[in-house]
């Protein structure tokens, strides 16, 4: 039986060698699907960079089984999404809302929902322009988002299956991914539009209207609720028509399932950025909120997953070890890196990542199971990082400042993404009671000495 | 057709069973590199740079779809004390075996970076990684333990002792597989990945009873290694398998790229099993003509395109190292032209 070493980070070759110790057995007792022949996931790095995951030679990586399988896991999904297909599952494809249509489509029999949206890191993983390169082939601008990549991917059918139905969100939704998304559109996939609303300010208009509270302490006209219930119930139907079914009990069910996950990460989170001693990695921390979103398309096995981390967190806490020094500078990251290499230089220079806002505070948030279940799925989402201002995207960094936990903030801002780029000023401007500093995140390989000078002078100053 | 994904993306749509817009084409272009490059073999096998380079210069020149990491089956045996002599624009030639010289005791499981010209190997993968690995497949060849234990011994002597000193034959078999094993270790944490080739295990070489005894228990622990890591292997004997057809499933491997074999008995005993590569007849290459070869190119690949697992279009064994250029881009041209699967 593999017992896990004294944590710390590692690099690709060093896991290799302590790949070396795992056993046959443990090997196959992990798999997707619980498929013994082709679901096996649990491969060291190199594995997949032998495949072409290029920046796993520069990445490390937490050191203990839990992680190993967690990257084992989502480097395994584009194949995963393929057999889901091959074995007769259907492929839902959500895109822009992050968060709440694949726990719609998981109420249905043998579906799996997934994000296109997430190809916007292969680049970076795969250290490659080929999907950049496609996509501008394919017309869109070099100066938007690396999100471009999913129209490539599209394109090319290469990276995950063509979906048996498409959920495009509008309305308060990234603009870029937008654009992206009426593309694929003309390439001839067709897409299920769905609007989400922006969530205003309260202002004094405002005042005669029924308004509500999200958990997160976002007021929005209770209205909007019932705009977001119609646009699920239309998603309902439409999956629906898809499968032939339709149990709202599986919904409650699929509802109930999300938030154990949601439980899990909300616990590793806590653990994490609460322990004295970080006891587990920036980089592995991003990859398990994304999770939230739809459980890397297969949301059983990603719970197994979560719960070995969560032990092997609470294992580290416990014995008061992780993979820091004590004197790390506590930071919050604003907006997910595109570049997960920079989580790494930003931990390897000093930095602690105690405080997140990625963009999915909805994923993030407990749905409730004690009302109807679309108004409940609304009321959840209405928790939306993107859909609000940036005040109150803010805000809740703002209070891990004020509250002491936090030296300083870092923002990725993504080069060419239009929204990152105007939000970016403001979230500085907000937070003037702490010292930010705010990347471009460059384009694949793009990371330069003169950018890690510029991370290293910054937490030397907090220090 | 213009090609919708690159090579990596094809190769990587194959081994999950889905299929891609065309076959892969993967001639075995190994030391003909040095010859697109225009440099002399010596050269291309004694450093790893070089190597790289001309692996590169054939893919910019052929469009095909594999980096092939490789020159002669005796690398491995080399570093473990067989003696070889570089002529300058041909591959190494054995000139004493180790096991002339020592006892299988006394030959050591090889460093692979640093002894003889395993860290060349290394180096060309690194390089070629750096400069492809995005892109292209980087296929690393790795002599099975049956060839190096050939390659390690006097091969009159070695075919005897198969016969009369089997727990001999297996010793230097099990040495050479660890040798493998550990050359496996370092090619894979470069970013190669490795395909074993066994000519030497060939039943155009010893016969099947033979094979089965030594060469396919060695073939199958070097698989089994490789699928902890959960990587597709493909394994490549040269010359005539046919006897041993209905074997080669045992040995584990995903891709069995076959030589002196004909294609439909192939696709009939193995292609609901495993993907099958090959197996355009290289002397071809070498002596025939562009035209001719397209032709031929052409009705192998439609008879095989649709093998049930999945189909490589390949050469059966190395593109010589002379084959005349416009050659070699007629057998790629032809496949580009008939093996789409998606119109």
């Amino acid at each position: 039986m593999y017992q896990d070493l004294t944590p710390e980070k590692i690099g690709l070759k060093e896991w290799s060698k302590q790949f070396r110790m795992v056993g046959d057995s443990e090997i196959k007792e992990f798999k997707y699907y619980n498929n013994d022949e082709w679901g096996i996931y649990l491969s060291p790095p190199a594995t997949f960079m032998v495949y072409g995951t290029r920046q796993l030679k520069k990445l490390k990586f937490d050191n203990s089984l839990a992680a190993l399988r967690l990257w084992g896991f989502t480097f395994n999904e584009s194949e995963r999404l393929f057999r889901a297909r091959q074995s007769g599952k259907r492929i839902i494809a959500a895109m822009g809302d992050l968060g709440t249509v694949p726990v719609i489509a998981m109420a249905f029999p043998d579906c799996i929902p997934f994000y296109p949206d997430c190809t916007w890191w292969t680049p970076f993983f795969n250290e490659s322009t080929v999907l950049l390169d496609k996509a501008s082939e394919l017309g869109t601008p070099e100066a938007s988002c690396f999100v471009r990549s999913t129209l490539a991917a599209f394109h090319k059918m290469a990276y995950f299956p063509k979906p048996d139905i498409m959920f495009a969100s509008t309305g308060a939704s990234c603009d870029d991914y937008s654009c992206i998304m009426q593309m694929a559109e003309e390439m001839g996939y067709e897409l299920n539009w769905l609007e989400i609303p922006f969530r205003r300010q309260h202002r004094s208009f405002h005042m005669s209207e029924e308004h509500a509270v999200t958990d997160s302490g976002f007021k929005y006209p209770k209205r909007f609720e019932t705009y977001l219930v119609n646009e699920y119930k239309r998603v309902w139907r439409k999956m629906e028509a898809l499968t032939g079914t339709g149990d709202l009990k599986k919904l409650n069910a699929s509802i109930e399932k999300n938030n154990r996950v949601r439980r899990l990460v909300n616990d590793i989170k806590d653990l994490t950025q609460t322990a004295d001693v970080a006891p587990f990695p920036a980089l592995e921390m991003m990859v398990i909120e994304f999770g939230n979103l739809y459980g890397y398309a297969d949301i059983d096995e990603w719970l197994d997953i979560l719960k070995m981390i969560k032990d092997t967190v609470a294992d580290r806490v416990e014995k008061g070890i992780g993979i820091l020094p004590s004197d790390a500078v506590p930071l919050a990251w604003v907006t997910p890196t595109a570049d997960p290499l920079l989580l790494n230089i930003v931990e390897d220079l000093g930095g602690r990542v105690v405080a997140t806002e990625y963009v999915i505070n909805q994923a993030l948030t407990i749905i409730e199971e004690d009302i109807e279940p679309f108004q409940a799925l609304a009321r959840s989402f209405m928790n939306a990082s993107l859909i609000g201002s940036t005040e109150e995207r803010v805000r809740q960094i703002a209070g891990s400042v004020d509250s002491g936990k936090i030296a300083g903030v870092i923002i990725t801002n993504m080069l060419g993404c239009s929204h990152c780029a105007m939000e970016t000023r403001l979230i500085e401007e907000k937070l003037k009671n702490v010292p930010v500093l705010a990347i471009d995140v460059p384009a694949p390989l793009g990371i330069t000495e003169q950018l890690k000078t510029r991370i290293t002078a910054f937490i030397e100053m907090l220090r | 057709m213009n090609d919708i994904l690159t090579s990596r993306e094809r190769f990587g749509l194959l081994v999950i069973d889905e299929k891609p817009d065309r076959c892969n084409i993967m001639p075995l272009i190994t030391s003909h590199a040095a010859t697109v490059k225009g440099m002399k073999v010596r050269d291309y096998y004694t450093n790893g740079e070089n190597m790289a380079r001309a692996q590169i210069a054939a893919i910019d020149k052929y469009e095909h779809d594999a980096i092939s990491i490789f020159s002669e089956v005796g690398i491995i045996a080399e570093a473990m004390g067989s003696e070889f002599e570089y002529p300058e624009n041909d591959l190494p030639i054995q000139r004493t075996p180790a096991l002339e010289k020592k006892d299988i005791e006394e030959i050591k499981i090889p460093s692979p970076t640093c002894d003889a010209r395993l860290p060349v190997y290394l180096e060309a993968i690194e390089y070629a990684y750096d400069a492809l690995g995005d892109r292209v497949p980087i296929l690393t060849y790795i002599p099975a333990p049956f060839t190096t234990a050939m390659m390690l011994s006097d091969p009159n002597k070695f075919l005897i002792q198969t016969i009369k000193e089997s727990s001999r034959v297996e010793s230097i078999v099990d040495r050479s597989l660890a040798a493998a094993i550990e050359l496996c270790y370092h090619v894979i944490d470069a970013g190669g990945l490795p395909i074993i080739v066994d000519p030497l295990a060939s039943s155009s070489v010893v016969s099947p009873k033979t094979y089965r005894q030594y060469a396919l228990p060695s073939e199958r622990k070097l698989v089994d290694f490789l699928h902890r890591y959960d990587l597709d292997v493909i394994l490549h004997i040269c010359g005539d398998t046919s006897p041993i057809l209905d074997v080669l499933p045992q040995t584990h491997a995903d891709l069995i790229s076959i030589d002196r074999v004909n294609m439909q008995q192939a696709i009939d005993k193995l292609s609901s099993a495993v993907r099958i590569i090959g197996n355009y007849d290289t002397s071809r290459l070498a002596f025939s003509t562009p035209d001719d070869i397209k032709a031929e190119v052409r009705n192998m690949v439609e008879g095989a395109l649709h093998a049930k697992q999945g189909y490589i279009a390949a050469t059966g064994c190395e593109v010589p190292i002379k084959a005349p250029e416009e050659n070699v881009m007629a057998f790629v041209d032809s496949v580009k032209e008939v093996g789409w699967y998606w119109v």
